[in-house]
C-alpha cells in the first residue's frame, strides 16, 4: 500500500513535469509520512538527514570538478582541432567524416563527462562540414546523436561516478576502467555502419574532393587536446591523482590551453564557465540529494525485498531479467539522462544483481550501456535531439538510419554478456 | 551526461522577457555560484599542489569542500529553480493543450515550493539540536550549526523564489 503510494506519487508526478527530484523527494516525504504516523514529526526528520548527507560524501566532489572540466574544454575550441587531425590521419573520402565524427566525440568523452555536451560540440563542428561533403542531415544528425552516447560510458563520466557512489565495492577508478574497453568498442561498432551506409547510399561523394589538412600542423593544434585524457586517466592510473584531483588539474590545465594556447577564453568568459558549470552541477546536486531521500524510504520501508522476490521468483531467468532490464532502461534512458535514471534504479535493482550474483562493476557498465542506448532511440531521445536541433531536421526522418546504430549498440551490449571480462578485465588488471 | 531536458525554444520562461523577469535579479544566485564554484576548484587544486611539495594533506579542507558544495547546490539550484532549468520529463507536458501546460506548470511549481519550505522547516529543527547540544565539526572543530544553519536558509531562498515564479507564472495568464 505505502510502496504505492511511493511509485504510484513519483510517477504521476513526473509525468505531470515535476523536476526529477523533486518527484523523488514529495513521494518518499508522503510515504515516510504515511507509515509514521505515530511517530514525532512523523519521522520526517529524516528528509533533511538524507538530504544533507547524500551531498555530504567526498568523492561526490568529482562531480562538480567533471562537470567544469567539460564546460572548460566545450568552449576551449579544442572539438574543431581534433576534427583537423582526425581527417589529416583518415584522409578525404567517402564515408570518412561520419568516422571522423565518431572519433572525435570519442576524445572528448574522455574528457567531458556530458553527452548532450558532446552531441552540441561535435555538432556544432561536424554537421557543417558534413552537408558541405553532401552527406544528407538526419544521417549527420543521427551519427552524432550516436556518437554522443558513448560519453557516459567513456572515462571520465559522470554517471559511473553517480553509480561509483551509490554502490560500495565499485569505486570510481574501478568503474572508469571498467568502462574504456566497451567505450572503444561502443565507438568502432558505431563507426561500421557509419561507414558502410555512406558507401551504400553513395553519400558525401564530395568529400574527395576537398582540401586535406596537413598532418604535422594539425597534429600540434590538437595535440593540446589529446593531452587532456592522457592527463586524466594517466594521472589516476599512476595513482598520482584521485578522481577529484584528476579533475581539477585537468580544470586547470583546460583553461590553461583555452586562454594562453588557443587563446579562445578570455577573462570575461571564465565568469559564465563557473556560473554554468555551478548551475549544471547544481541540477545534477539537487536531484543526488532529493534521490537520497528516496532510496531511504525505498529502504525503511521495506520496499525493495517484495520486489526482488517478485522478479527473481517470476521464472525469468538470469537473461529474461537482463533483457527486460534493457527494456525498461531503453524506455527511460529515452526521456530521462543517465545520472537521474541511476539514482532511481540502481537501488532498487542492486538486490537483484546480488541475487544472481552477477559483478557489480560489470552490471554498471550493462545498466550505462542500456541507458546510452536509450540516449539515441527515437522519437524522444535526448542526444538525438540535441543534434536534430542543430541540424535543424524532425527526430523522425532519422529513423531509417539510427536503427542501424541500434543494431550495432546492441551488439555491444550482447557482446558484454557473452564476454563480461570486457567490463572486469581492465580494473582487474588495473588492480582497482 | 547530464543534460536539461527542456528545449530552449519551448522554455516558458525566458530569462530576457521583462514580464517574467523576477524582481530580485537571479544575478545574485550567478556571482554566488561561480564564486562557490571557483572556490571549490581552488580549494581543490590548493590541496593536490600542498600535498605535492610538503608532503601533508590538510584534510581539513575536505569538510570546508563538502559544506562549500552543498552551498553550491543550493544557491546555484535556486536559480536555476527560478528559470526552471530543472531536469524534468517534458515529452507529456508538451502534449497538452496551452492553457492545461500552463497550470500544470504553476501546479508543479507550487509543488516544487513545497518540497523545499520542508526541507527548509524540518532542517531547522535539526539546527536547533545541534545549537543545543553544543555539536562540533568534526575537522575543523567549529560548531557544527555553523555549516548547517546554511540549509534551512537556502532551503528558504529557494522555496522564496519557487513562489516567485509560481506569481509570475500566474501574472501571465
Amino acid at each position: 500500500m505505502i510502496g504505492l503510494v511511493l511509485f504510484g506519487l513519483f510517477v504521476a508526478l513526473m509525468v505531470i513535469g515535476t523536476p526529477i527530484g523533486v518527484a523523488m523527494g514529495l513521494a518518499a516525504a508522503a510515504a515516510i509520512a504515511l507509515s509514521n504516523l505515530d511517530t514525532l514529526w512523523f519521522g520526517l526528520l529524516a528528509i533533511p538527514q538524507n538530504f544533507y548527507a547524500s551531498l555530504g560524501k567526498y568523492p561526490l566532489l568529482a562531480l562538480p570538478m567533471f562537470v567544469l572540466v567539460g564546460t572548460i574544454f566545450e568552449r576551449s575550441g579544442v572539438a574543431s582541432r581534433l576534427v583537423n587531425l582526425a581527417i589529416a590521419i583518415l584522409g578525404r573520402g567517402p564515408g570518412v567524416l561520419p568516422v571522423v565524427a565518431i572519433l572525435v566525440a570519442m576524445l572528448l568523452g574522455g574528457i567531458s563527462g556530458s553527452g548532450p555536451a558532446t552531441a552540441a560540440a561535435v555538432g556544432g563542428v561536424m554537421l557543417v562540414a558534413m552537408s558541405r561533403a553532401g552527406y544528407p542531415k538526419p544521417f549527420s544528425a543521427s551519427v552524432i546523436g550516436a556518437s554522443a552516447a558513448i560519453d557516459i560510458l567513456i572515462p571520465p563520466s559522470i554517471a559511473l561516478i553517480v553509480y561509483s557512489i551509490l554502490v560500495p565495492g565499485a569505486s570510481v577508478p574501478a568503474m572508469f576502467a571498467a568502462g574504456l574497453l566497451p567505450g572503444l568498442l561502443f565507438g568502432v561498432a558505431l563507426m561500421v555502419p557509419a561507414f558502410l551506409l555512406a558507401r551504400k547510399h553513395r553519400m558525401g561523394d564530395a568529400e574527395a574532393t576537398l582540401p586535406r589538412p596537413a598532418f604535422w600542423p594539425s597534429l600540434r593544434e590538437a595535440s593540446w587536446g589529446l593531452a587532456a585524457p592522457v592527463l586524466i586517466l594517466g594521472g589516476m592510473r599512476a595513482g598520482l591523482f584521485t578522481p577529484t584531483e584528476a579533475a581539477v588539474v585537468a580544470v586547470f590545465y583546460g583553461l590553461f590551453v583555452g586562454m594562453f594556447i588557443y587563446r579562445t577564453i578570455g577573462m570575461r568568459d571564465l565568469f559564465a564557465i563557473f556560473r554554468d558549470a555551478g548551475e549544471l552541477s547544481a541540477i545534477i546536486l539537487i536531484v543526488v540529494a532529493l534521490a537520497g531521500i528516496f532510496a531511504y524510504a525505498l529502504s525503511t520501508l521495506s520496499l525493495i525485498d517484495p520486489i526482488t522476490a517478485a522478479i527473481t521468483g517470476s521464472g525469468l531467468g538470469e537473461y529474461g531479467v537482463l533483457a527486460l532490464l534493457l527494456l525498461l532502461l531503453i524506455a527511460v534512458g529515452m526521456v530521462l539522462d543517465g545520472v537521474s535514471i541511476f539514482l532511481i534504479f540502481v537501488p532498487l535493482l542492486m538486490p537483484i544483481a546480488l541475487f544472481y550474483e552477477w559483478d557489480l562493476v560489470w552490471f554498471g557498465v550493462m545498466l550505462t550501456i542500456m541507458v546510452a542506448i536509450g540516449q539515441f532511440t527515437p522519437p524522444i531521445a535526448v542526444n538525438l535531439m540535441v543534434s536534430c536541433r542543430i541540424a535543424n531536421v524532425r527526430i523522425e526522418e532519422t529513423t531509417r538510419w539510427v536503427l542501424w546504430f541500434l543494431l550495432a549498440a546492441g551488439m555491444v551490449l550482447l557482446a558484454l554478456v557473452i564476454f563480461p571480462a570486457l567490463a572486469t578485465w581492465m580494473p582487474t588488471v588495473l588492480d582497482y | 551526461m547530464v543534460t536539461q531536458m527542456t528545449e530552449p525554444d519551448s522554455q516558458p520562461i525566458s530569462d530576457n522577457d521583462p514580464k517574467t523577469k523576477p524582481r530580485i535579479p537571479l544575478a545574485i544566485e550567478d556571482y554566488l555560484s561561480a564564486g562557490a564554484m571557483a572556490a571549490l576548484a581552488l580549494m581543490t587544486f590548493a590541496n593536490v599542489l600542498v600535498r605535492y611539495f610538503t608532503d601533508q594533506s590538510f584534510a581539513w579542507t575536505e569538510e570546508l569542500s563538502i559544506f562549500l558544495m552543498i552551498v553550491l547546490a543550493l544557491v546555484a539550484g535556486s536559480g536555476a529553480f527560478a528559470k526552471q532549468h530543472h531536469i524534468r520529463i517534458e515529452f507529456f507536458v508538451q502534449r497538452c493543450k496551452a492553457h492545461n501546460q500552463r497550470r500544470l506548470n504553476q501546479a508543479v511549481t507550487l509543488l516544487s515550493a513545497l518540497m523545499f519550505a520542508i526541507l527548509a522547516v524540518l532542517s531547522a529543527r535539526l539546527v536547533w539540536d545541534d545549537i543545543q547540544y553544543g555539536d562540533i565539526s568534526p575537522g575543523i572543530g567549529v560548531p557544527q550549526w555553523w555549516y548547517s544553519i546554511w540549509l534551512p536558509a537556502l532551503a528558504s531562498v529557494i522555496t522564496l523564489r519557487l513562489l516567485g515564479l509560481w506569481v509570475r507564472l500566474g501574472d501571465r495568464s
